[in-house]
């Protein structure tokens, strides 16, 4: 049953109460980028004197292992269309080698930008900031035509 | 409770909802992004129109937040070309490896090793920044300066009522 995915008009409100708890509970912004930028930041200053963010970093980890624990595993084969394209010891590695230039972007515009899907896209536009939602229109805009080029391509 | 506790806890809701969603998955935000199911943007529009309803009605009340006791408030960006040019950066790395920062994380507790390399290159993306800001002081005091016009803490952190992280 949990391999079932969870409907979108139970999950979606749930994280939307998520980001009303933080503000409500503490006056915070919830941001994942946010929260990996906390704990980056104070392992660099070497300490260990993780604040709300980080915090918040780990609980998302933990209730990510809880969740395959319950589910039995994760349901998770290869990674989408990346290994379905490039296969073999080759393959395996350019994939790989892709997944951490992505991840260079990632950190650096999420960064750059103030927010990622859930600072900007979630928590900025529930807040009615501009920025976010022009920060949202942006990345929405460019994700779209990046897939449908790399679907084009591959094809 | 502390902060962190409560932070703690809401980061495991989070996690175990994205998990349980699919969002975790790079098939499933690559199916939403060809438009190929309506799936991502309702589950993407339901949750901004909890968080919108829940926060329109906070800040007219303005509280007390719940266990900080200082004022439930914030100010919001004007949009800026940093706000631009680093979502063209993300939203390339998202289309592409079907990733963001929640579900980064939630690949990682679930014991998926594809989001090792996304997440080492998440960490060296955050580094080349901070790199990037202590090189270049001046631009950074332009920035600053920026954003006190715009009125808001600082890059990096926008949208929050204080900047208590340096």
């Amino acid at each position: 049953m949990l391999h079932a995915q969870l409907p979108w008009w139970i999950g979606g409100p749930i994280l939307g109460l998520c980001v009303v708890a933080m503000r409500w509970l503490m006056n915070e912004r919830l941001g994942v980028m946010g929260a990996w930028s906390d704990v980056v930041d104070i392992l660099a200053a070497r300490r260990l004197s993780f604040g709300p963010f980080g915090w918040m970093l780990f609980g998302l980890v933990a209730g990510a292992t809880a969740f395959a624990l319950v589910a039995g595993g994760p349901d998770f084969h290869g990674y989408g269309w990346l290994t379905d394209t490039f296969s073999g010891t080759g393959g395996t590695l350019l994939v790989v080698a892709i997944l951490l230039a992505c991840g260079i972007l990632i950190g650096l515009g999420a960064t750059i930008a103030g927010g990622c899907t859930s600072g900007n896209g979630l928590s900025g536009n529930a807040m009615a900031s501009p920025a976010s939602l022009v920060a949202t229109l942006t990345f929405f805009a460019t994700g779209i035509a990046v897939t449908l080029v790399t679907e084009a391509l591959i094809s | 409770m502390s902060t962190r506790v409560a932070a703690a806890l809401i980061g495991v809701v989070f996690g175990a909802v994205l998990s349980w969603s699919g969002m975790t998955s790079p098939e499933v935000i690559r199916e939403g992004l060809l438009f190929g199911s309506a799936y991502l943007f309702l589950f993407s529009a339901a949750a901004v129109a909890t968080a919108f309803t829940g926060l329109y009605i906070l800040r007219r009340k303005a509280p007390p937040a719940l266990l900080t006791g200082e004022t439930v408030q914030w100010e919001t960006d004007r949009p800026q070309r940093r706000h631009v040019a680093g979502s063209v950066l993300f939203g390339v790395g998202w289309g592409v490896s079907g990733a963001c920062p929640g579900p980064i994380a939630t690949q990682l507790g679930q014991g998926i090793a594809w989001g090792v390399p996304t997440a080492v290159g998440l960490v060296l993306g955050i580094i080349l920044v901070r790199r990037l800001q202590a090189r270049a002081p001046r631009a950074e005091h332009v920035q600053a300066r920026r954003d006190r016009v715009g009125g808001f803490a600082h890059a990096g952190a926008p949208d929050r009522a204080a900047p208590s992280r340096a």
